[in-house]
């Protein structure tokens, strides 16, 4: 724990302290200090090219936590409920259901690049070509498309397993309760509203925790899909910080924008945790 | 096995007939190969990244001779180009890592600046010096403002403009002038528009490509711009000569001479859509050229492979035709136990016949002037790389350049993506806004310091 976990943790804090550059980089804790240089750089100095792109990172990665973890939920549950009745072949649906999940990021950000591509990709061949549903054919992994380019398969891959995870819930779920209300004349929409999702909450609630950390912490498919420099509309923090530290050894402010990243996260850990506590301590 | 054996024996045999020469390298060569004061049966262990089909094999062929002659043992490890950077940067801080590696061209200043490598001033004379090798591609081996080589040049390319002579000849355009000068090269395009309707005009790859910056500068040049100043002080990047080579290509998309659907793909897909008859021009390397007679290369339509014409970049209003140049080159690591027999191995791998062999088997150019010529002169198409290299540029060896150059391409991605109609609306200001964003940001990494 110590030697995987505390020491590179506390090194990077003290890195985030240090003017890491091109010719100071290899000296790492040797370099020279810098105090607050580097969080005040990026927070606060208009003029430092850095702090631009460092706020267009945490609003695309805002946007991209946001649809991808509502995309992945209300996806997920909507499956698991329509996988919830019974019918002929269930176990075949869910069965196929699982393989986005199975596969590796990696394959979905390659498969999905492709089936992106405006001019032979799939989707667009599908929209214009067969359906005629658009006129022209929209650049999907350039611009303001290039965010949904990398939501869309992200809440594919994630869907699965918010799916699987919903379906046990609901096959956990005593029937009689529905039963009973349905007796009373509760009709579905407020049986899904009074009982299924009450009962829910507390998996919705890890479901929530784990997505937005996911999320937030994405690097896999903005990177394969669009490269190193996703660009102005797509660029995600850690594709920031990954660009920044590797590609352009500005090792203290990789490391200031990281340990602003961990802050946030341990801010939604605590609204979370005070926002469900009472539904953990219930389970 | 046999074949494997045949080629061996080639392979030392054209070696010995290189180091037969009368000239000083050569001389130099045979007392390296024959071993003097060579410890026999000691291993190096060389970096190669993924030059040629099978990278590890090709090269360990390669130094045969070189072991057979000296007793040194040559270990060829592999290193794909997507982790080169990391790895020799690791190595070089760390002290701990192989006795030579490969480096880009433009990395060479970046790596020598981290301290971990052998300054080869007094040793390269044995190789002939500046004198062998064509000024941009020597420039590549210095760190500018300090004294000191660091590295040998090894292999290199330049761009030049690859097209189609059966669509030239349907759009009516003679493919001599077709590509002289920028107006030549946009009319061109705009003639295969208007005649040949089922391919595109011209495509180049966006963002996603590392070379993007080797794409759009040739064009910056011509128009009198530049990266840096002179002196390397400053970003010139947003100036309006820079400006103007930068419309040039925003341009070419706006006036639908340029697919912009290419901008979504890197590099190597924006080849494989000239090799697959998509794209009537294209500006490439001379790998390609070697592909072209590669017959299990199936990235080529058989219209594309018959019809490959290759034209020397275009001028500019000032009358100069630019174009980049890279490759890359050979560093030797400051910790390695054996620099004499490391300098050995640089040295066979500089001479004459070695750099041909090996240049032929990458579809690349050697890096020395004789052997470049030799190689040149062998068809039509490599007349016009050899050209191309000759007149080639490079960017200023300062070691923030790989730095600046991921800033710049940044910006000019954006710039193409708005030309392509999918970012803020495109026009001089918006291409100003960025090239002065671009200057900006270059700025503040030139600044920094070891202090």
């Amino acid at each position: 724990m110590v030697l995987v976990h505390l020491i590179p943790t506390t090194g990077g804090i003290l890195l985030s302290f240090k003017r890491l550059n091109t010719f100071t980089f290899s000296r790492l804790f040797d370099a020279p200090w810098s105090g607050l240089e580097n969080y005040r750089g990026i927070l606060f100095d208009t003029a430092n090219p850095l702090h631009d792109g460092f706020f267009g990172a945490v609003q695309n990665t805002f946007v991209y936590t946001f649809w991808t973890v509502g995309g992945t939920i209300v996806g997920g549950l909507a499956i698991a409920l329509l996988l919830n009745r019974p019918m002929r072949g269930q176990r075949l649906v869910r069965t196929l259901m699982l393989t986005p999940w199975i596969v590796p990021s990696f394959v979905v950000a390659v498969l999905w690049g492709f089936m992106w591509q405006s001019d032979v990709g799939i989707v667009n061949k599908i929209l214009v070509d067969y359906t005629g549903l658009l006129g022209e054919r929209p650049i999907w992994l350039l611009g303001e498309n290039s965010m949904w380019a990398i939501v869309i398969p992200s809440i594919w891959r994630g869907l699965p397993f918010a799916m699987i995870f919903f379906l046990a819930g609901l096959q956990a779920m005593p029937q009689e309760l529905h039963e009973a209300a349905a007796i009373d004349g509760a009709g579905p929409l407020r049986r899904f509203r009074y009982i299924t999702l009450p009962l829910l909450r507390p998996l919705i609630a890890v479901q929530l925790l784990f997505c937005v950390i996911y999320a937030a912490y994405q690097f896999a498919i903005p990177y394969i899909m669009l490269g190193s420099n996703p660009g102005p509309d797509a660029d995600l923090m850690m594709t920031l910080i990954v660009r920044q530290s590797f590609s352009n050894n500005l090792f203290g402010f990789g490391a200031a924008a990281s340990v602003l990243l961990t802050l946030a996260m341990c801010v939604w850990v605590a609204v979370w945790y005070r926002a469900f506590k009472r539904d953990l301590e219930a389970t | 096995m046999p074949k494997r054996l045949a080629v061996a024996v080639a392979a030392t045999a054209l070696a010995l007939a290189a180091c037969g020469g009368e000239d000083n390298s050569s001389t130099d060569n045979t007392k390296a190969a024959q071993g003097e004061a060579l410890q026999k049966g000691v291993t190096l262990t060389l970096w190669t990244m993924p030059n040629s089909p099978q990278p590890k094999e090709d090269l360990q062929k390669m130094v045969a001779p070189f072991t057979a002659k000296t007793g040194v043992k040559v270990d060829v490890q592999e290193v794909g180009w997507d982790v080169q950077f990391d790895r020799i940067r690791n190595a070089a801080v760390a002290g701990e890592g192989p006795d030579i590696t490969q480096a880009g061209t433009t990395q060479v200043p970046f790596f020598a600046a981290l301290g971990g490598f052998m300054d080869l001033s007094d040793r390269v004379e044995e190789i002939g010096g500046k004198a062998a090798y064509a000024e941009g591609i020597w420039n590549t081996t210095q760190v500018q403002g300090q004294e000191g080589t660091w590295a040998v040049p090894w292999f290199t390319e330049a761009r030049s403009i690859y097209y189609r002579k059966d669509v030239l000849e349907k759009a009516g355009v003679d493919p001599a002038t077709a590509f002289q000068d920028l107006d030549s090269f946009k009319a061109t395009l705009q003639a295969i528009k208007d005649k040949v309707p089922d391919i595109e005009p011209f495509g180049a790859p966006g963002k996603k490509a590392y070379d993007l910056v080797h794409q759009v500068m040739p064009f910056v040049w011509d128009n009198g711009g530049a990266e840096l100043s002179a002196d390397a002080k400053q970003s010139t990047i947003n100036s309006p000569e820079s400006q103007a080579g930068v419309e040039f290509m925003g341009d070419l998309i706006t006036s639908g001479l340029f697919d912009k659907s290419q901008l979504e793909r890197d590099g190597t897909q924006v080849e494989n859509q000239f090799k697959g008859g998509r794209l009537a021009v294209w500006i490439g390397g001379p790998w390609v050229l070697g592909s072209i007679d590669r017959a299990e290369d199936d990235t080529w339509s058989e219209e594309a492979r018959a019809n490959v014409g290759v034209a020397p970049m275009p001028t500019g209003p000032g009358g100069k035709a630019y174009t980049f140049v890279g490759g890359s080159d050979l560093m030797v690591f400051k910790n390695t136990k054996y620099p004499n027999e490391a300098w050995a191995l640089v040295k066979f791998l500089s001479s004459d016949q070695t750099q041909i062999d090996y240049a032929k088997l990458l579809g690349m150019f050697p890096a020395r002037l004789d052997p470049q010529q030799q190689v040149g002169d062998s068809s039509e198409n490599h007349k016009a790389f050899f050209q191309a290299i000759q007149s080639g540029r490079t960017y200023a060896p300062i070691p923030q350049w790989g730095q600046i150059e991921n800033a710049y391409k940044t910006r000019f991605g954006n710039i193409l993506d708005s030309a392509a109609g999918v970012g803020t609306d495109y026009s001089a200001a918006t291409v100003k806004s960025q090239l002065d964003a671009a200057a900006k940001e270059a700025d503040g990494l030139l600044a920094q310091s070891a202090g």
